[in-house]
């Protein structure tokens, strides 16, 4: 049996782990509503977007625009595939960093040239230790996601598509379905493909052709840069409010595994207390019965 | 909707639902001009520049100011997402006066085309901001 000394350091060093994983989950439980509040705000935004572009996709089979070139002409082997990877900025948040570098992993093994784009400190580093090349000057934070951000890289990859340096462009995210369910999403954003859109709305009277003011090309040149900067805000802000919801649950669960580890540790502190006293007894029983 | 004169209206910002309900009429901020809708509308996409927005619900004209942004327009709806929207009472004169300003002195300097785009857009947003508040 370890001594009782051992015993209460272990219990002192597991007090405070408790101490910092029960802080966390506090902060995180905030965030964590804040996020959710946001989440609710753009929510109708986001699946409204993506169902207007879907709709509008639908009902003009064949717009030639630059950003629906899927630049067949390129071969397979010269393409470059830009990733925007949103992981988390710190760590302690169960499986969350790990789900969306997984898919990151799997989805850049299948392209030839890559380009990452990590939003989030902990990827960062993590692709980086890994030796794999990033764009140093991507320099975003998954924290407190704001539509200026989301603007300002949905505008760097708008660029870097026109001007012929990415051919494709793809955006990992984690989706928040509900409290107990998060889904790791790997999300076309450019060139826009209407196969990607689910059909929203299955309505058969307006088969007509849908007719754009002033003309298709000034629409798209709005409406596309709108639309990847929605997509952008809106994956942000899933990410961020998944990424305090499995650290809250991660928290959670640790805190509740100090607590268990305290009780059994305080079982066994009381059990070597007990035995000591009782050995003392003895002994000093013992060495009275030997004086007489 | 029974009424056949009524279209259904949508207009969503990416932090609120801004107005989701029946509208007789409704005239929008189109790239070349003002643009009127009615029910039975042709199909239409179009982009919103920033602006001011009227629809009418039960005879009366609301008012709002809203970015840029881009409209479809359906026989029988009409959804508008855009950057942001606005009712006049919400708009801080002064707050609008200085954003103008601010836009205007970082046109005055050299930018990126980006920060061109943006100074231009935030002097259209105060532009319109302080042409309701007048």
């Amino acid at each position: 049996m370890a001594s009782m000394k051992e015993i209460r350091n272990h219990m002192k060093s597991v007090e405070q782990t408790l101490k910092i994983t029960n802080a966390m989950y506090l902060i995180s439980s905030a965030n964590l509503r804040k996020a959710r509040q946001q989440l609710n705000d753009v929510e109708p935004y986001f699946e409204k977007i993506e169902s207007t572009i879907s709709d509008i996709l639908y009902h003009s089979p064949e717009i030639e625009h630059v950003f629906f070139d899927k630049r067949p002409e390129v071969p397979v082997e010269k393409r470059t595939t830009g990733f925007i990877v949103v992981t988390g900025d710190k760590g302690l948040a169960g499986a969350y960093n790990h789900n969306v570098i997984k898919l990151a992993e799997q989805k850049m093994k299948q392209c030839s040239n890559v380009k990452l784009f990590v939003v989030g400190q902990s990827g960062r580093t993590y692709f980086q230790e890994h030796g794999m090349e990033i764009d140093t000057e991507f320099l975003y934070t998954a924290q407190n996601p704001t539509v200026t951000r989301s603007r300002d890289i949905g505008e760097l990859m708008l660029d870097r598509f026109l001007e012929g340096s990415l051919d494709e462009v793809y955006l990992i995210f984690t989706k928040m379905i509900d409290s107990f369910h998060m889904e790791t999403l790997c999300h076309k954003l450019l060139p826009l493909d209407p196969k990607v859109f689910k059909k929203y709305r299955e309505d058969t009277h307006y088969r007509q052709r849908v007719s754009y003011v002033p003309s298709t090309k000034a629409v798209m040149n709005r409406l596309v840069p709108g639309y990847v900067k929605g997509d952008i805000f809106g994956a942000l802000v899933e990410s961020y409010c998944s990424e305090q919801n499995s650290r809250m649950t991660a928290m959670k669960s640790s805190s509740d595994n100090a607590r268990d580890m305290l009780q059994s540790l305080r079982l066994s502190y009381n059990r070597a207390r007990q035995a000591a006293i009782t050995q003392e007894i003895t002994e000093v029983v013992g060495g009275a019965q030997a004086a007489q | 909707m029974d009424n056949p004169k009524h279209f259904y209206l949508e207009i969503i910002t990416p932090t609120k639902q801004f107005y989701t309900g029946p509208a007789q009429a409704l005239i929008l901020p189109a790239v070349d001009g003002q643009m009127g809708v009615y029910a039975n509308h042709e199909p239409v996409v179009t982009a919103i520049e920033p602006g001011q927005l009227y629809y009418q619900v039960d005879e009366d004209w609301q008012h709002v100011v809203v970015g840029a942004g881009f409209a479809e327009i359906k026989p029988d709806y009409a959804i508008l997402l855009v950057s942001t929207a606005e009712r006049p009472e919400e708009i801080d004169f002064n707050r609008a006066q200085e954003a103008k300003q601010r836009a205007e002195e970082r046109l005055r300097q050299k930018q990126s085309i980006h920060e061109y785009y943006h100074s231009k857009a935030a002097l259209a947003r105060a532009m319109a901001r302080l042409k309701t508040r007048k």
